[in-house]
């Protein structure tokens, strides 16, 4: 009888046996709404910056660029009005995660330029796929070219970097393969 | 009475900033949070940004698991302290990706990963879960700091050595000819983290048996 006297409102609650599941939820339920606020305020920045370096990359691409469209994911290039190239997103499997590249095609469907947007390489290795001795390589490729020289196609792979190679190399020509259909079969 | 007590305090704000830094640095001395130290020191750039993502997580969680100390159920702590790094970690992440686009992709993989860093959950068991808000403050920023400045030498030694120069921010500090034209690459690379940190180490405990003797 003493002690449950002594035992106040709060320890009754904090003895309680469902007491952690509620903390927890309820901590849980907070973290959401906070990552939910802070998400809602990043969100259009974070999107905008996507958008300007895909764009400022095309700009490099196409220098004549002075519009571009985009359809089904195919970014068409216009030139006071005319078609003058394609550029298509392909996303491959890395060392360290997703590598976006940015694939530009001139309008009979070669590769003018490639330039990787976003990786989570290791740096100062996987992350040469960055520099033009690796990305030169595709100039002027039609995609069944598309292949590590040891898999019997036109790139040499980074030494020390195989696996990001390889990743660029096939996405790039899976990309291709892919969108190149969609472009031709809708006369875009 | 007051006065002396506050003096107490701040006297022991400052005691707990320098354990932190020397006596207990995470790094040289309690061998922490090895997989940060390796993987983003080979550059000054990267080291900085990490270290600057690792003390605003560790002083959000700090000051919130010390606020919910009394609270907390024992049972669940550890799902708590994970769930409250998480979201700063998280926070942090968003916040680089907006404002800090090309830190946010050389940090890469490694900055959702501070969510493991052990250093920050073990300051949340060991300290901020028993000890009163300002001192997990003082905690925070000691051994936060402490991880900086590991950081920084071995970033130090291992860009100077594979690259030949130095360079914060994109503005080149200074570099060496010799080194510039043929730099051993291998510092910068995987192995070269565990050979500059195994140096400094074995440095650093000579200091500590010296000092002994």
């Amino acid at each position: 009888m003493v002690s449950e006297k002594k035992t106040g409102f709060g320890t009754k609650i904090l003895s309680n046996k469902i007491y952690p599941i509620v903390f927890l939820s309820i901590i849980v339920f907070v973290a959401v709404l906070l990552l939910m606020l802070v998400n809602s305020f990043t969100q259009t920045k974070i999107l905008a910056e996507r958008e300007a370096k895909v764009t400022t990359v095309l700009q490099k691409i196409y220098p004549d660029m002075n519009d571009f469209e985009l359809k089904e994911d195919i970014y068409i290039i216009l030139k006071d009005g005319d078609v003058i190239g394609y550029s298509i997103i392909a996303v491959g499997k890395g060392y360290g995660g997703d590598i976006n590249t940015i694939v530009g095609l001139d309008k009979d469907y070669l590769v003018k330029e490639i330039s990787v947007l976003s990786n989570t390489e290791t740096p100062g290795l996987g992350t040469k796929i960055l520099e033009t001795f690796f990305t030169d390589q595709f100039k002027g490729l039609e995609p069944q070219d598309v292949k590590l020289s040891k898999d019997g196609g036109k790139i040499d792979a980074i030494s020390g970097a195989t696996i990001s190679s390889r990743a660029v190399t096939d996405s790039v020509r899976e990309a291709m393969e892919e969108k190149l259909e969609i472009i031709k079969s809708n006369n875009y | 009475m007051i006065e002396k007590q506050e003096r107490l305090t701040a006297k022991k704000f400052w005691q707990e900033l320098a354990k932190g830094i020397v006596i207990t640095n995470p790094v040289f001395v309690l061998v922490l949070g090895l997989c940060p130290t390796l993987a983003v020191s080979n550059s000054l750039n990267n080291a900085l940004g990490m270290s600057a993502g690792v003390i605003f997580v560790l002083l959000g969680s700090n000051i919130i698991i010390s606020l919910l100390r009394k609270i907390t159920p024992n049972l669940v702590r550890i799902p708590v302290f994970i769930v409250v790094i998480a979201t700063f970690v998280t926070i942090l992440s968003l916040v680089f990706e907006a404002y800090l686009p090309p830190l946010y992709e050389s940090l890469g993989i490694y900055l959702p990963l501070i969510v493991v860093n052990c250093i920050i959950l073990g300051r949340a068991e060991v300290f901020a879960s028993k000890n009163s808000v300002t001192l997990s403050i003082a905690d925070a920023f000691g051994v936060g700091f402490g991880f900086t400045i590991a950081l920084i030498i071995v970033a130090f030694f291992r860009e100077l050595l594979g690259t030949g120069g130095l360079e914060v921010f994109g503005k080149q500090l200074f570099s060496i000819p010799v080194l510039a034209e043929s730099p051993m690459s291998i510092f910068i690379m995987p192995p070269g983290a565990f050979i500059v940190l195994g140096l400094l180490l074995a440095f650093f405990r000579m200091i500590g048996v010296l000092k002994h003797e």
